[in-house]
């Protein structure tokens, strides 16, 4: 049985950034069809730091799922066959942090090579922040001051911005390289989740009533962004916007 | 430094009061580059604790965490007298510092007169090859070459390294070069060996080339117990190894 290619990339959410809101990553386990999935946590571009890993494992506990991490700052004790290990996932959970750093570590260690097998045999790969710019052809970081492209591992072939409504000038930011000959892509909110099935987008989900993401697009001298229709994972009545405030 | 200084744990005042010493400067900018331990708390807790405000003035880049803490990284390296690299792996070390233009900044920084010190990783790091575990296993691994040859830590404390080293310079693979212990360090002037030192008794530092290895002459460094000296004889310490040490910089 042949499982298809999945990304659900966050544009910031999950464990990482919503306390106590388990929807985005209970709906990343979900698209693995898998009872009790294998969870492998990449926390790289934090630089693997200790508290960002016992975070993960209080929030994949062993019972709902299988988890394991991968620290590339201490390889020894860990897996010897971190290709294999990989390959075994049913999913993959990449942390946020420094996109820069991530993909230059990634890349020193053949992670990157690893990743690309193991999302092409079905692993489903998910992360936010740096987490999901990575999967992309390019994505805008800021952080290292001015926003700017910078290229991912490109299993997408579009360009991404996360973080996109809640820091204005990621967005300005984006727009204006689009407008400069960035190719199309995505903008996504804290809180939203583009899931990509193959390079397609099938659909954005969302951990919160009004979290957004866009597609941007250059349109003539202009550009053009069109914001997407989302899908509130939580129950209709749970979180009443009207309450909330 | 082949280990020991303050990451290390138990610390060898000797070899940090060294570092600052190197740089001739009554109290000199210093600054930890933490990146190939993951930029972790501790080691950058242990940095300051080590080198206080009133030794130095310290600071440190995490480039893990510029998202919120945004620093001019070219500006600030080179306006320090000295730039300390913490260990951990030296395979992420490198391949981070070329992904953010760090080893250009840190040639120029050197090139400058900046003192660039470190251990472990943050030792072989500047020599053409290393031996690294970045991988679980001791195995060589390029470093940026500022310095020529190779350069091999924790050659007492972690043996396994040693027929790994030993192996890779007898066939050829990597250059000869120099082991280091625990407790002791290679102090280069230019590209040059200018002397060996060592903070621990027994530490020591050894040539290896194809013939094997050869045991270098260290001097022993003087240990300065500033925390039970008086303030003015450390002073006094520190004024005169500036003083001998300020030819270093050209």
């Amino acid at each position: 049985m042949s499982r298809p290619r999945q990304i659900l990339a966050m544009g910031g959410g999950g464990f990482s950034m919503e306390a106590g809101n388990v929807l985005l990553d209970e709906h990343a386990l979900g698209l693995t069809s898998v009872d009790c999935p294998r969870v492998c946590f990449l926390p790289t571009a934090s630089g693997d730091a200790d508290h960002y890993i016992v975070r993960f494992y209080r929030a994949f506990a062993a019972g709902r799922c299988q988890p394991s991490h991968v620290s590339l700052f201490r390889r020894d004790g860990g897996a010897a066959d971190l290709a294999g290990h990989l390959l075994q996932q049913d999913l993959v959970y990449v942390g946020g942090g420094s996109v820069i750093s991530l993909l230059g570590t990634w890349s020193a260690h053949g992670i990157d090579r690893m990743l690309r097998a193991a999302w092409e045999a079905g692993v489903v790969m998910t992360g936010l922040s740096a987490g999901s710019l990575c999967w992309f052809e390019q994505g805008m970081t800021a952080f290292h001051g001015e926003s700017k492209p910078v290229a991912g591992m490109g299993f997408l072939p579009f360009t991404n911005a996360v973080h996109y409504e809640d820091k204005p000038e990621r967005r300005a930011a984006f727009l204006s390289a689009i407008a400069d000959g960035l190719p199309a892509g995505y903008g996504t909110g804290d809180g939203a989740a583009l899931h990509f099935v193959g390079t397609e987008l099938a659909e954005v989900v969302t951990s919160r009533p009004n979290a957004r993401a866009y597609h941007v697009a250059p349109d003539g001298a202009e550009v053009k962004e069109t914001e997407l229709s989302t899908r509130y994972l939580g129950a209709p009545l749970a979180v009443e916007p009207a309450l909330a405030a | 430094m082949g280990g020991g200084g303050f990451t290390a744990g138990p610390d060898d005042p000797a070899l940090d009061e060294h570092v600052l010493a190197l740089t001739g400067v009554p109290r000199p900018r210093v600054c930890l580059l933490p990146t190939a331990g993951g930029d972790s708390e501790a080691q950058i807790r242990r940095f300051y604790e080590t080198y206080p405000d009133r030794l130095c003035e310290p600071s440190h880049v995490s480039l893990f965490r510029l998202g919120h803490r945004p620093i001019p990284l070219r500006e600030h390296l080179l306006a320090q007298d000295a730039i300390y690299v913490g260990g951990g792996s030296m395979v992420n070390l490198l391949a981070i510092w070329r992904a953010q233009g760090l080893d250009e900044i840190l040639h120029e920084a050197w090139r400058g007169g900046v003192v660039l010190a470190g251990l472990s990783a943050g030792s072989m790091c500047w020599f053409e090859w290393g031996v690294t575990t970045s991988s679980g296993h001791p195995a060589p691994a390029p470093g940026l070459g500022f310095l020529p040859g190779s350069n091999s830590v924790h050659h007492d404390s972690e043996p396994a390294r040693r027929p790994v080293y030993r192996d890779a310079v007898r066939g050829g693979s990597i250059p000869p070069g120099w082991a280091v212990d625990d407790g002791a360090a290679l102090c280069f002037r230019g590209t040059g060996l200018a002397e060996v030192v060592t903070a621990r008794a027994r530490a020591g530092a050894y040539a290896v080339d194809a013939a094997g290895e050869h045991a270098l002459e260290p001097r022993a460094l003087e240990r300065p117990d500033a925390r039970t000296a008086t303030i003015p004889a450390v002073a006094e310490l520190r004024s005169l190894r500036a003083a001998r040490a300020g030819g270093l910089r050209d």
